[in-house]
């Protein structure tokens, strides 16, 4: 007895299945299946998932196999029968259940062919396209729209539940489209007219005879029998063949609580009282063909159908044969001819007649590879691009970033900026044959301008042909903990506590330690249930998403490659396959991402422009060795520079001194988790000062001794990227290329799918093998293992690199631009406008306020000063500031709200940023006098072009005292020219002999302080040993660090204050970072409800009292309640 | 989710209301929360206010958390305004409620004092004059700070910015102008009567003069948009006993013929019949508990409400019988047959749930009878877990003739403490539809599977007809 399973349900019916495709597969293999299909609602999305796992199944168990081996201490080679057994014999059959929304019993159809995948990607894209994201709307008639070369299991019943249509349905090009997207009647659809099956089924045979089946279940419910006999009946009267298929929603039995607790999710209800919506036993796992047997022995037939309905299918994942768009090529011209044309081009164009010997050997190379991988098209279609943006008036800055610039063919065609000829590159880390993969090449634009070049690629290729990629969001440790809890009937108050005690996004879920702590006891079965189900469901697809800038270009039609998508926002329609899909089969995906800096930069470049400074460009290398650019870079003075700007880089500047861009590209790899918890940063700091020696671990005798020299070389034998980590693995640990490889994947990856622990046995033993310390190979491994969450490759490194000279280059020689660039590309960076303007002041730049004679929308430069423009005042629009430019000078409000033709709001908002100075009104008289001017003019005075106010008696307002000012300013533009709060509160903390930041980072190491501030940043990076929190006075910064035990204890302060004291010790590095490591944190944020002097109401009254102020708490000038921006926290 | 109110504790703390939830935690993670019932506070408001009419009955609910007082001329009664004040927060401090009281000429002055704790009328921050967000920040930006501040003022510039609301409540506060508050009424019980000049002994007239009164009962209860779940008639005998009948109906009700139909019920069940003596020379109906009830039109082809009319048939049984003793069962959404059905009073408020429909044409699937505890059986079945062949049930031999099933049944896992678990919590069980040589059906299962014990266990559980 033979069974084909060929209707799973898996994790990619989000919320329906409780396996995942992975999981269907190897419990197939397991019970001998001849085939499995996963055939998930109105979706191919798990397909590829499970595909993948069949295809690299004899491999994994082989690796298993070997390890088991290895642990037994036999000899690591594989029997012939033991090879054998690894073997599959299983086929992957890649369907879809079509769930309709017109009472439609389900259908589950596969492709026999090709064209009938085509068929059945089309088919869900007209019902994606109908529908808001998430939902699928289907009809009957779709469906026979659509039938060509569809393979389809007929059910007896409906799953369909409510999907909500788009109210606008998008329209694309979809050419011969048969039924086109049609406007939904109503918004929500629900079954409205059941069809039952057995009408469906006359239907369907009528019009699709010989490829349709009648699907039936037996579930044990207590009529199989009977209903089995009517089925047979309707099947002999139709002409269909009986097919067995257990429908299953998991893939074992032990699954079955998971499933519940996934069903009650979806219902938004609890397993007390889903009643019901649950199923009555744990009977819809994959049996075995035993098993089907014994429950069809009555109809026996129905069981060999599915071989017999598996031998018709003809389809494999692999056909989709992919073809890049050819518009990038013009006539008459053959792909790699164009491409070879284009380079060489450019290269004579760069290096005049005579090209270096490297860089012409690069190119051959790099364009024979093309041309036999075929790749021509690709590289084609990202130089079109970048040359789209380039060709934008004014021209939107770009550049390739990731491991792209590893190839001089993308330098060449202004794609990337590292050039090759003062660099090393590797074009193997970018594109090698035996990596079965297409290139990926990442291009970042202005962040603001980044749209422009997304709507040129939907213009271009079309949206048939042009989509984003997906991405899966998976269950995280505490949203998983939440709705579990949810499902459990837990209240929201236990849940939340309990996700509390899970930190951060990643890592496992609660552990025993913290829940403790947290008033938990991790017996309680409660307790022991909620974790157990929650882990379960952790990793599982929850929903699914777009990718942030990832393309797929097609030549052919997309939507007959994969159903394609609507997205949440408008005109963006996104596929169903994400990034690993997408690399499995080979499709070409261009990133198209947005990056701040290259706006900020552009900003700067038309303010140099302007200035008649001169004209600038990052094509235009700026030579990368201005020693007084590093000069300040070493100072540790960053702000504002891309990368290096974080607390962590300011404080590494001063001891790693960079003095040439190579070291710029150590500077962005160094801080980042991945060397930090691979303990890589100190022993290269060490050497790199020449304090140790550098030397380079070798291998035992046989092996060639200096074979880390050559992996470790430029980075003093310390691996610090994720190429060294690759190389490292393949000449010390004697990995294969594909290894490498897949270690390089399951490190981008291994948060969702695990499997580090294979990689870790068998590159520590192959080192230790091979003759190196046991604990430097753990600690290569180690490393490597961060490199997983945020390890940089040294290509992109590099990129970015470019981007902090460039951007250091700018702060050092036109400090008034960079800033003005900076305020003017915000939110971006680390600091607030506040930190940005007083860094600027510093280096002797004049900064005027904002006035409405003066100001426009940007921040602008001014005679050499920075003139703060209008976009600084909160809640400010920008065609108010251009109507402001073209109608001054003004004479008074009146006038300026009626030529401006300004609402009040507008005038308002400019009153109180104190911006009308120049009408004669400081902020508070601005405010008064503002308030009285009308919003429309009377008719009668316009024509006059007369005053319409009266003159008014003075009203003797009370004046403003300059703490008031200073809030008032923090309120309106976060940032004050006036002063800084803290120094109306210096008289206070001397009392108390509090230090300001300035004298506390004098002292010497070792001295115990007091030291008050205002909150900039609070953070806890990598694993959260230690708190890092940045405070702020008028005379500068001190930076705190606090360990986390000592955390736990003062949450409170640290978590909710906007104003600390912190006592601790100085401690000062031989560099001259100087820390106070805390003790003790101080919550002082009342103290800030001082600037504005009020409490005129409170006196008397106890400090606390419940029933005071309902509206204004605190502090009751409403002001105070955010006198200051929100710092920047970690979560 | 954002706090509403705290307590003392909780104020200490540094947390206050409009605080996020999360953030709250973020501080205090022990933080005790409780869902916001705006409803009971309300309702406490409301009953604090019936308390206060004690003290006067021109008495204004000023939601969420104050209460106006008109005083004038009711301070006598209690020696003097500080002493009816005392006499307040001693009265609250009993209830373990505290409270802050203020005096003014103006309910405004007086309430806003209140409110922000002030002495003084020039002492009260802006914000009293409630004039949202807007006008309060404007003020206070132009350095306008208190109530005083704005009092030596002219107010024509103030009326030209901040319209003239602004200006006639600080005419308020200023107590320059005094608007009278709007008391709070209770409405009564509604309470009908009627007295004889001769006393009635009669059944019959006493009948038709409850009927009467039960009419103007129903009609005040329109009129009010309510239906009665309590009616007492009180008959009041010339010796002075007074008879009390009492009703309950299952929902409101002004249905003038349902209440005669109960009150005939609740005659005819009485241990001791009326003994109308020398005759009643007073009756009276009092409705203490009534809902509210909507005016239903009623359509030109008026269908039986069957509910209603099974309503009306519970409410009569239950007069009778008593209110415990008419019981329904009530569908419960389970697999588990036992848990099924839930036995309730027929009276009862909670809601109701539908049976699970069977298929039009095909035999039920339950059975009518379920025993409520399976009887353990002896069963010859095919193996593994094939269909009964024979039983014995009560020494008696039954041949299975025919047999449908199974229907397999898996146990609530989320009842056993560990039963998410593998192999944990109770047994799944086979239920068999079987019918004997006789014709007789039972209902039988096994329990267990054969993978879950080696010798699973049979047990009838009920009888189809």
């Amino acid at each position: 007895m033979s069974y084909a399973e060929l209707a799973c349900t898996s994790s990619y019916s989000f919320l329906r299945g409780a396996s995942s495709p992975s999981d269907y597969v190897a419990e197939g293999i397991r019970l001998g299946l001849t085939a499995i299909g996963i055939a998930d609602r109105n979706s191919v999305s798990g397909v590829v998932r499970a595909w993948k796992a069949l295809r690299d199944a004899p491999d994994e168990a082989r690796s298993a196999f070997l390890a088991a081996k290895r642990e037994a201490g036999e000899l690591e080679k594989l029997t012939d029968a033991e090879d054998a057994a690894c073997e599959t014999h299983i086929r992957f059959l890649a369907g879809s259940r079509l769930v309709f929304s017109d009472g439609t019993p389900d259908i589950i159809a596969y492709p026999a062919t090709r064209q009938g995948w085509g068929n059945l990607t089309r088919l869900l894209t007209v019902g994606n396209m109908r529908a808001t994201k998430g939902s699928c709307i289907l009809r009957f008639d779709d469906l026979l729209d659509h039938l060509g070369d569809l393979l389809l299991i007929a059910m007896t019943y409906s799953t369909a539940d409510e999907q909500e249509a788009h109210k606008n349905p998008p329209v694309y090009p979809f050419k011969e489209s048969a039924n086109p997207v049609e406007p939904p009647s109503h918004l929500k659809l629900v079954s409205t007219a059941p069809q039952d099956w057995e009408s469906v089924l006359r239907r369907l045979v009528s019009v699709h005879a010989g490829k349709v089946w009648l699907g039936i279940s037996t579930h044990h419910r207590g009529k199989d029998k009977r209903q089995l006999a009517r089925y047979r009946k309707a099947a002999n009267a139709f002409d269909v063949s009986l097919i067995a298929t257990n429908d299953p929603l998991y893939a074992t039995r032990v699954q079955r609580p998971l499933h519940d607790i996934v069903t009650c999710i979806r219902m938004g209800t609890t397993i007390q009282k889903a009643g019901f919506a649950l199923e009555a036993n744990a009977e819809r796992y994959i049996k075995t063909a035993d098993e089907m047997g014994q429950l069809f022995h009555a109809c026996p037939e129905a069981l060999t159908e599915t071989e017999r309905f598996a031998a018709q299918i003809n389809f494999d994942l692999e056909q989709l044969k992919y073809e890049y768009p050819h518009e990038a090529v013009p006539d008459g011209w053959t792909p790699d001819e164009w491409l070879a044309h284009l380079v060489w081009e450019a290269a004579y164009e760069r290096y005049g007649a005579v090209i270096p010997e490297k860089i012409h050997k690069s190119i051959d190379t790099e364009l024979a590879f093309i041309r036999t991988e075929k790749f021509a098209y690709y590289f084609l279609t990202v130089h079109d691009l970048v040359k789209f943006a380039r060709d934008q008036k004014p021209p939107i800055l770009c550049q390739g970033r990731g491991s792209a610039a590893n190839s001089t063919v993308c330098f060449l065609l202004g794609v990337t900026s590292v050039d090759p000829l003062a660099n090393t590159l590797l074009f193997s880390r970018f594109i090698s044959s035996d990596r079965k993969e297409p290139p990926d090449i990442d291009v970042d634009f202005e962040h603001e301008r980044r749209e422009e070049v997304m709507q040129y690629i939907y213009r271009r290729y079309g949206r048939h042909r042009a989509a984003i990629a997906g991405t899966i969001i998976h269950y995280r440790p505490r949203s998983a903990v939440r709705e579990v809890g949810k499902a459990l009937g837990l209240t929201e108050d236990i849940t939340t506590r309990m996700v509390s005690t899970v930190w951060g996004s990643f890592g496992s879920g609660p552990d025993e330690r913290r829940l403790v702590e947290a008033g938990f006891d991790p017996d309680n079965p409660e307790i022991a249930r909620l974790k157990s189900l929650s882990d379960q469901l952790l990793k599982f697809p929850r929903h699914l998403s777009q990718h942030v800038g990832g393309f797929i270009l097609t030549e052919n039609r997309l939507d007959e490659t994969v159903p394609i998508h609507n997205g949440a926002m408008k005109d963006r329609n996104f596929i169903e396959w994400d990034k690993d899909d997408i690399d499995a089969l080979g499709l070409m995906k261009v990133d198209v991402l947005a990056l701040g800096m290259l706006t900020c930069i552009r900003k700067a470049y038309d303010l140099m422009r302007e200035q008649g400074i001169g004209d600038y460009d990052l094509k235009v290398d700026i030579d990368s060795d201005d020693p007084n650019v590093y000069d300040m870079l070493c100072r540790g003075e960053s702000l504002g520079v891309f990368q290096v700007e974080s607390r962590a880089q300011m404080n590494m500047l001063p001891r790693m001194k960079p003095r040439s861009l190579y070291d710029l590209t150590i500077q962005v790899a160094i801080v980042r988790p991945g060397p930090i918890q691979g303990d890589m940063v100190h022993p290269y700091l060490r050497r790199r000062n020449g304090e140790e020696k550098v030397e380079y671990p070798s291998p035992a005798a046989p092996y060639p001794q200096d074979e880390l020299k050559n992996v470790l070389g430029k980075t003093l034998g310390v691996p610090l990227f994720q190429e060294q980590a690759m190389n490292l693995a393949i000449t010390a640990a004697e990995f294969s290329e594909a290894d490498a490889n897949r270690l390089r994947k399951a490190m981008a990856t291994f948060r969702n799918v695990g499997g580090m622990e294979h990689f870790e046995i068998m590159m520590v033993e192959g080192m230790v093998r091979r003759g190196y310390e046991r604990d430097f190979a753990q600690r290569c491994f180690g490393q490597i293992q961060g490199f997983g969450s945020y390890g940089f490759p040294e290509s992109h490194a590099l990129s970015f690199a470019r981007l902090v000279y460039v951007s250091s280059w700018i702060k050092h020689y036109y400090p008034a631009i960079f800033a003005a660039a900076l305020l003017n590309s915000q939110p971006m960076g680390f600091y607030a406008p506040a930190q940005i303007v007083r860094d600027a002041q510093e280096n002797g730049v004049e900064v005027r306020p904002i006035d409405v004679n003066g100001s426009g929308w940007d921040n602008a430069i001014e005679q050499g000063a920075l003139r703060l423009g209008m976009r600084q005042i909160e809640g400010f629009r920008e065609v108010w500031a251009h109507a402001i430019v073209q109608q001054r000078p003004f004479a008074s409000i009146e006038d300026l709200a009626r030529r401006a033709v300004l609402p009040p709001s507008a005038v308002h908002l400019l009153a109180d940023a104190d911006a009308v100075r120049s009408l004669g009104f400081d902020r508070r008289e601005g405010a008064w006098e503002a308030r009285r001017t009308p919003s429309d003019e009377l008719p009668l005075f316009a024509a006059a072009n007369a005053r319409e106010l009266g003159e008014e008696a003075d009203a003797m307002l009370p004046v403003m005292p300059l703490s008031e000012h200073v809030a008032a300013d923090y309120q309106m533009t976060r940032l004050s020219l006036k002063g800084h709060p803290m120094q109306f509160l210096r008289g206070m903390f001397a009392r108390e002999s509090v230090l300001s930041c300035a004298e506390a980072n004098k002292v010497k190491n070792g001295k115990q302080v007091r030291v008050a501030g205002v909150v900039l940043v609070r953070q806890r990076p990598g694993k959260g040993n230690a708190i890092f929190i940045t405070i702020e006075d008028e005379s500068g910064v001190t930076n705190i660090l606090l360990w986390a035990r000592l955390f736990d204890r003062q949450r409170r302060a640290v978590m909710a204050s906007r104003l600390i004291i912190a006592e601790g010790e100085i401690q000062r590095s031989k560099e001259g970072v100087v820390h106070l490591m805390a003790t003790n944190i101080i919550d002082r944020t009342e103290d800030l409800a001082q600037l504005s002097e009020t409490h005129q109401t409170n006196v008397g009254k106890p400090k606390i009292d419940e029933f005071a102020r309902p509206h204004a708490p605190r502090g009751s000038h409403p002001r105070d309640v955010r006198i200051l921006p929100k710092s920047r926290d970690f979560h | 989710m954002r706090l509403v109110a705290c307590d003392t504790e909780a104020l200490a703390l540094g947390l206050m209301p409009g605080t996020a939830l999360a953030d709250a935690r973020a501080r205090v993670p022990d933080l005790a929360v409780f869902g916001h019932d705006p409803a009971a506070d309300m309702a406490l408001l409301g009953w604090l206010a019936d308390g206060c009419e004690r003290y006067t009955p021109a008495c204004m609910l000023d939601p969420p958390q104050s209460l106006l007082l008109d005083i004038t001329g009711c301070e006598h009664l209690f020696g003097d305004e500080t002493r009816l004040a005392r006499d307040v927060r001693a009265r609250l401090q009993r209830h373990g409620l505290s409270c802050r009281i203020a005096l003014g000429a103006t309910p405004d002055s007086a309430q806003a004092k209140a409110k922000y704790a002030a002495r003084a009328i020039s002492d009260l921050p802006v914000e009293a004059l409630d004039g949202g967000d807007k006008v309060h920040k404007a003020l206070r930006r132009a350095g306008l700070r208190s109530i005083g501040d704005l009092a030596i003022r002219p107010r024509k510039p103030l009326a030209a910015r901040f319209g003239k609301s602004v200006v006639i409540r600080l005419a308020r506060l200023l107590e320059e102008e005094d608007p009278r508050i709007i008391p709070r009424r209770s409405l009564p019980i509604i309470h009908v009567a009627q007295n004889f000049a001769e006393p009635i002994s009669r059944t019959n007239d006493v009948l038709a003069t409850i009927e009467m009164l039960a009419g103007r009962a129903a009609l005040q209860l329109q009129e009010r948009g309510q239906g009665g779940r309590r009616f007492e008639v009180r008959l009041f005998r010339s010796d002075g006993h007074v008879a009390l009948l009492a009703i309950d109906t299952g929902g409101p009700t002004r249905d003038a013929a349902l209440l005669m139909r109960l009150i005939r019920e609740r005659i005819d069940a009485l241990a001791d019949p009326l003994d109308p003596g020398f005759g009643y020379d007073l009756i009276a109906l009092e409705v203490p508990l009534a809902e509210v009830l909507a005016n239903v039109q009623v359509g030109l082809e008026t269908r039986v409400d069957t509910d209603a009319a099974t309503a009306a048939l519970i409410d009569r049984l239950s007069v009778r019988l008593g209110a415990q003793r008419v019981r329904q069962f009530h569908a419960r959404q389970s697999h588990i047959p036992e848990r099924a059905a839930l036995e309730r009073a027929a009276q009862s408020d909670a809601p109701k749930a539908d049976w699970p429909k069977s298929a039009p044409d095909e035999p039920a699937m339950r059975p009518f009878r379920l025993f409520e505890t399976p009887q353990p059986i002896e069963v010859t079945a095919g193996f593994p877990e094939g269909e009964p062949r024979s039983f014995r049930w009560r020494r008696h031999v039954h041949r299975v003739a025919r047999v449908e099933g199974p229907e397999r049944i898996s146990p609530e896992w989320w009842r056993h403490a560990r039963g998410y678990e593998p192999g944990n919590g109770s047994l799944t069980r086979d239920y068999y539809r079987v019918e004997d040589n006789e014709g007789r059906r039972f209902w039988l299962f096994r329990r267990g599977l054969y993978d879950e014990m080696e010798r699973p266990l049979w047990y009838l559980h009920g009888i189809f007809a």
